[in-house]
């Protein structure tokens, strides 16, 4: 069993949720909860840092674009670490591209300035 | 704790086993919950006991079940979580010991008016929360001991496990009912193609897929699919809805994407947390073409005679409930005489720990330009196997005759 917890981490004011290496049906309500969470810090934008998942099913996908939702409701923006191809896969299949930003490092994520200005 | 005083500890004994009794699980939970409520009055040796559920929707306690107090379940007694006697047990999660009863400590008049002179209640808790109260009066006053608090909170949790199993049922029950009156019965009659479907439960909770088929007084045949994210009954009754939904835009504009677009502004209007993926066809009276719309839903195969089957090349939009304002690109695919069209839900191709893309390809590699009954059964038999699926599954076939043979298929 891989790590399945979600810790959330301060990366320079900004909470950032490291998600584990496969997220699914069986951890994706967890996943829901720590990302509602930290879309309830108030506004300004938080990171997802999926950068050790490999792993993500639809499940997984309907928790972040809720999380996402809740953000946008509240004025504030989920940013997504992104790097396993199966993760930008599912992504590009369920055409969540245009619908939630990502970057391809934490560092990316954390210094660009507005979604509404990168054109990912 | 001084001299052990060894009738009490065996009549105690006696009690606890008399509410922990392994032979009461072998009454159906409801009867299992009117026997608890009688032991009950029985070892505290008091007059009344009764059990209120909390009603999440309006946060309010309900009269579910009572021994010696029936006229509070009759009447459908409510108390707002907070106030009087049950609503404190349930707003502070803890028992509450009361040894005067009037209307200063408790709002439901029934239990004053009855003359009930001392009362000690406990929350009910599952999985965490509190999902009601059972509490017990005497006539007589008296001092409940912590002891009787003990006891009671050991029936408390005992109802606690019947109610929550009883809720179980009736949502598994209420789920299964609703999948029957939604997934078509019969599959539309259309001149010139045939069809089949499978729906078929996940082995965890049930809930959001459907498949859909119909055909607009203008000879067009839709099709939607769809999943709604989560499960259970609320998934159930939001799948519902907009399966209902998008038969009543379908009948007023035939472009895919205004369809999924009001569909979307409805859906975010009136539910504002429901997520779904929807795939949504409109095929020519003449079946030559089909016009795709996908809704982050996984686009549909295509199998065209002597050829494998590959993805229709559809590009996908948001899915519903996503983003608040956009337009979903339409795709028109040739559909050849002969050639199948496959429509499905996640469940059939997800696997955990494997891309995407080995479902999808898997999948292609089952479907064949056949019988749809026959590409169902073989689809399934790839896909699916013996092992239970974990999600729930829709799979819907769609062939258009090939020119001659159109009477070959029975």
């Amino acid at each position: 069993m891989t790590d399945t917890s979600f810790p959330v981490e301060m990366v320079g004011g900004v909470p950032v949720v490291v998600t584990p290496e496969e997220i699914d049906i069986t951890n994706a309500d967890r996943l829901r909860t720590a990302l509602l969470e930290a879309a309830g810090h108030g506004p300004g934008r938080f990171v997802v840092d999926m950068s050790r998942t490999q792993f993500c099913d639809t499940a997984g996908i309907h928790a972040l674009v809720l999380a996402h939702k809740r953000a946008s409701a509240q004025g504030s923006e989920v940013r997504l670490v992104i790097t396993g191809a199966a993760v930008l896969r599912i992504f590009a299949v369920t055409g969540l591209d245009d619908v939630i930003p990502h970057f391809a490092s934490l560092d990316d994520a954390l210094a660009a300035t507005s979604a509404s200005t990168e054109g990912t | 704790m001084t001299a052990v005083d060894p009738v009490s500890v065996e009549a105690r004994l006696r009690d606890i086993q008399s509410i922990t009794d392994a032979a009461l699980s072998r009454l159906d939970d409801r009867d299992l919950l009117a026997e608890l409520l009688d032991r009950t009055r029985e070892v505290l040796q008091a007059d009344t006991a009764a059990v209120l559920l909390l009603d999440f929707s309006s946060g309010q306690l309900i009269a579910t079940a009572a021994a010696g107090l029936e006229e509070e379940v009759r009447q459908g007694v409510r108390i707002p979580v907070g106030r009087g006697f049950a609503g404190r047990i349930a707003a502070e999660h803890r028992p509450v010991v009361l040894d005067r009863v009037d209307h200063t400590t408790v709002m439901n008049p029934i239990l004053w008016a009855k003359g009930i002179r001392s009362m000690v209640g406990v929350p009910m808790v599952a999985g965490g929360r509190v999902i009601g109260v059972l509490h017990v009066g005497s006539l007589t006053p008296r001092q409940f001991t912590s002891g009787d608090v003990e006891l009671l909170q050991l029936a408390g949790d005992r109802a606690a496990a019947a109610v929550q199993s009883m809720t179980a049922a009736a949502d598994r029950g209420a789920v299964a009912a609703l999948q029957r009156s939604l997934v078509p019965s019969a599959l539309p009659a259309v001149a010139g193609a045939e069809m089949a479907a499978r729906y078929i439960p996940g082995s965890g909770a049930v809930g959001g897929d459907w498949y859909d088929v119909f055909s607009l007084p203008t000879g067009h045949v839709c099709v939607t699919v769809g999943d709604v994210a989560g499960s259970g009954l609320t998934a159930a009754v939001i799948m519902g809805r907009m399966r209902s939904t998008l038969r009543a835009y379908a009948l007023e504009t035939a472009d895919p994407s205004e369809v999924l677009g009001r569909l979307d502004r409805k859906m975010q209007h009136f539910e504002p947390d429901a997520l779904a993926t929807v795939v949504y066809a409109v095929i020519e009276p003449g079946l030559d073409q089909m016009h795709v719309a996908l809704a982050g839903h996984f686009p549909p195969v295509i199998a065209r005679p002597g050829q494998p089957a590959e993805l229709a090349d559809v590009r996908t939009g948001a899915l519903i409930g996503a983003v608040p304002w956009t337009r979903r690109p339409v795709t028109t695919v040739p559909v050849p005489p002969g050639a199948l069209l496959c429509f499905y839900t996640d469940g059939l191709v997800e696997r955990p720990g494997e891309v995407i893309d080995e479902g999808l390809d898997r999948l292609c590699r089952a479907v064949t330009a056949q019988s749809p009954e026959a590409a169902c059964a073989a689809v399934t038999g790839a896909l699916v196997g013996s092992e239970p699926a974990r999600d729930d599954i829709a799979l819907l076939m769609i062939r258009r005759h090939a020119g001659r043979e159109k009477d070959a298929d029975d």
